[in-house]
């Protein structure tokens, strides 16, 4: 046994002696393996973790949000908001020695507005771009179909990632799936499906050489197995804490926790087309019975803020005067007394039942119903059944989990699919005022008049009580005191050029 | 004997194929693959969906959905995963071997300890060491295994860091998973075993055989042990269904890169190639164990005769 701690012992000093040096191995552990690598063939958090440090878009979102040049080194909008223009970087190269250039530009886009990107997810992100045109080897013109104010944040993100045009035409996109080239700062070495992609330091990076040599990326589904790794040393960064093990990062010396608010909202939507639901008194009645912040200091220990609209305090519309409506539960009853709702009628309510925090929600929801008087139904379904039968065909009881996590930190992003008239997923509300505020802020350019709209819908949907905005949820990240320069990012987009460890 | 094999071959396709069958049904009635896609982070369009559908086969009838499917099966092609491009075929073979692998040492370690546990717990009926093994193997299967395996990894990984916690790298990282899966095991082999040896132990050939004066060791291993064999080896082949359900679990827990972690993230994204590519090859190892305990029936009691 001795022998053995010994020997552990050693090879622990070993690494860390390697370590020393500006090199070293830098090892994150992430939920779910996205199984490909092609820009515009996924929606998943996860492949935007880790694909961010292999691929650059013309622009680039740093952590804290902002937009700031990336392969483009500045854009402007040219013919009256209908062509946006990209001045690029110069002397940038892929992974794979291919020179970056406009027809990199303009070859991404077509694949991902053509034939080949009809059968991924990303394209739906990106209709406002009609074409893209090479103007000379350094300049490219995007013609917009429409305007699109959320289209610079969805430039830096997934679908719009430049790939390298010669290496997929020589390699077929199923060999690109699962051997990834971009001009980020770290290239690919190797990928075990279920398991890990490893990376390298590109010396090449445009923007500077990375401060650690290897970058690890392994997928740890189960949450508790994430933690021990973290704890084990194995791992120094790893996404998605789940909050019941937020203390036991927290309370070892070696690890620290870092909470940052994420896009995603919890809220309770309601089925309008219910007779109980309909009536927006009872909505109201319903908004006043929540306690919400018990809610949040009991079940989410304090890792989420209260809200009164479906969006992120760092979403663009988000107003910081809106307050949601205060716990009342004397209210709450003289609302449902006054709309003529009998004690102990009842009330349904649905939620994806694999997710184990919201099943806490959703019990405490229900005791406050109950506490209302009416008779609290609770009913569970599987995620993907949820999203693609339930909500669309307007199965829903009378009010159904909603967790929603705008990507692009726009207002917009929500709103729109969830509030207007015959969205995919708002299959029972209809307001033409609403769909009017909608569509004006939809196309427009000027982003200030935009906020001002997208902050009355915001005032809107809250007096109409389409919903019950529960809280914004905090995304944790377990991270190992020998990490150095690391900042979580609101949007899980990990860009580890800059991070070392000790 | 080679008409028995046919006849047993041709069972064994039926279920195989009865087996993809419900399995296909069953994923088209839970919801829709080419809305999984979006994940909830946009909303799909109608035409969108439609363009989705069509690029992943689905707007086809269903009968011929699964009869291009069963004939993949045949000619070995398995099809793309929905999630890029990737052959099933050879998402398969990568994560055959570590499953392969958990599933073996896992059995050959509950053999391992259950035999010489079972033989002295029924060789010594009643003794304190019989108690013990009762009561420790009541203990393993009132254990959930996931619970289990968390235990081990927070002992093993964390607290005294021998072995890691997860994942598919060395010899080392097969240990855990595999005393997990081996300890629950060998708690339902080892009640067993005890019972069929006590069983035999009291028959009257073994009288017989002692009444000769055959030494114990003898009649315990000449004798008992080999009429044991059969009710083991048809446990232990009616175990691979359920070790195979357990490798799920195990997998999971460990982040091991096998079928079971494949089969429930197809399962998560509604991905029906991966999806009906890993069932129908679990249902062939399946069938196929379950023939070669029919076969071995042979070796060891040569009454039986296989027609």
């Amino acid at each position: 046994m001795m022998r053995f701690t010994a020997l552990f012992v050693t090879a622990l000093l070993g690494t860390a002696s390697v370590s020393q040096a500006q090199t070293g191995t830098l090892t994150v552990a992430t939920a779910q393996d996205p199984q490909n690598w092609d820009p515009i063939d996924t929606f998943l958090i996860a492949w935007g973790t880790v694909a961010h440090n292999i691929y650059d878009g013309l622009i680039i979102r740093t952590p804290d949000l902002k937009l700031q040049p990336g392969l483009a080194t500045k854009w402007t909008y040219l013919n009256g908001g209908k062509t946006l223009r990209f001045t690029l970087r110069k002397g940038v190269k892929f992974h794979n020695g291919e020179p970056f250039n406009a027809n990199a530009v303009k070859f991404s886009f077509d694949r991902l507005l053509g034939a080949e990107g009809k059968k991924g997810p990303q394209q739906a992100n990106y209709t406002s771009i009609k074409q893209v045109k090479v103007v000379d080897p350094y300049t490219v013109d995007f013609i917009l179909a429409q305007s699109d104010p959320v289209l610079l944040t969805k430039l830096a993100g997934y679908g719009a990632m430049i790939v390298p045009p010669r290496y997929i035409k020589e390699k077929g996109a199923a060999y690109f799936d699962t051997h990834p080239v971009g001009t980020g700062p770290f290239q690919f070495v190797s990928y075990k499906n279920g398991e890990s992609i490893r990376l390298q330091a590109f010396p090449g990076y445009w923007g500077g050489k990375p401060k650690v040599a290897n970058l690890t990326f392994r997928f740890i589904e189960e949450p508790a197995t994430r933690v021990a790794e973290l704890q084990s040393g194995r791992v120094d960064i790893a996404t998605a804490i789940p909050v019941a093990q937020a203390a036991t990062v927290k309370g070892n010396s070696k690890l620290s926790l870092q909470a940052v608010p994420s896009p995603t909202v919890q809220a309770l939507r309601f089925n309008v087309s219910h007779s109980l639901t309909k009536d927006v008194r009872v909505r109201r009645a319903l908004n006043h019975a929540v306690d919400r912040d018990a809610i949040i200091k009991s079940i989410l220990q304090g890792y989420a803020s209260p809200i009164a609209s479906l969006q992120s305090s760092k979403s663009y519309g988000y107003d910081p005067n809106l307050k949601p409506y205060p716990y009342d539960p004397a209210k709450a009853k003289a609302l449902l007394a006054e709309a003529g709702v009998k004690p102990g009628t009842p009330i349904g309510i649905d939620f994806i039942g694999t997710d184990a925090v919201f099943r806490e929600v959703a019990q405490a929801v229900a005791g406050f119903f109950q506490a209302a008087g009416l008779k609290p139904e609770l009913k569970t379904y599987e995620t993907n059944t949820f999203y693609s039968d339930i909500i669309p065909k307007n199965k829903t009881s009378n009010a159904y989990q909603m967790g929603w996590g705008g990507w692009t930190f726009d207002f917009d992003n929500t709103a729109y699919l969830l509030y207007h008239s015959k969205q995919f997923w708002n299959p029972d509300y209809s307001n033409k005022t609403l769909d009017a505020m909608l569509d004006k802020q939809h196309t427009m350019s000027d982003q200030k008049q935009r906020l001002v709209i997208l902050r009355d819908i915001a005032r809107f949907t809250h007096e109409q009580a389409i919903d019950i905005p529960l809280y914004n949820q905090q995304d944790l990240w377990g991270v190992s005191k020998r990490v150095q320069g690391f900042q979580a990012p609101s949007d899980s987009l990990l860009h580890l050029r800059t991070v070392s460890v000790k | 004997m080679a008409r028995y094999l046919l006849s047993q071959l041709f069972q064994a396709a039926l279920v195989v194929v009865f087996v993809t069958l419900v399995v296909a049904v069953m994923l088209r009635f839970s919801g829709d693959p080419a809305v999984a896609q979006f994940q909830g982070a946009s909303a799909p369009t109608e035409e969108q969906l439609r363009e989705i559908r069509q690029a992943m086969g689905l707007d086809r009838p269903f009968l011929v959905q699964y009869w291009d499917f069963l004939s993949g099966v045949v000619t070995g092609d398995l099809g793309t995963s929905f999630r890029g491009e990737t052959a099933v075929r050879s998402l398969i073979a990568q994560a055959m071997p570590p499953t392969m692998l958990l599933a073996l040492c896992s059995l050959g370690l509950s053999v391992l300890l259950s035999l010489p546990l079972a033989i002295h717990a029924a060789v010594h009926k009643g003794s304190w060491a019989d108690q013990a093994v009762r009561f420790f193997s009541l203990l393993g299967l009132s254990f959930p295994n996931f619970w289990l395996g968390i235990m081990l990894a927070l002992i093993f990984g964390v607290t005294l860091r021998w072995l890691p916690v997860s994942g598919y790298e060395s010899a080392a990282s097969l240990i855990l998973p595999s005393v997990t899966l081996g300890l629950i095991l060998t708690s339902t082999t080892v009640r067993l075993l005890r019972a069929s040896l006590l069983d035999v132990l009291s028959s009257q050939y073994v009288t017989v055989a002692r009444s000769k004066g055959l030494s114990e060791r003898r009649v315990l291993y000449k004798h008992a042990l080999r009429n044991t064999a059969i009710p083991m080896i048809t446990f232990v082949g009616l175990q691979f269904g359920g070790l195979i359900g357990g490798v799920v679990i195990v997998e999971q827990v460990f982040a091991w890169p096998g079928l079971g972690s494949l089969a429930l993230h197809a399962i998560s994204n509604r991905d029906y190639p991966v999806l009906q590519g890993t069932v129908t090859v679990l249902a062939v190892l399946v069938v196929l164990v379950n023939l070669l305990v029919d076969l071995s029936y042979g070796l060891f009691d040569p009454r039986v005769r296989l027609e």
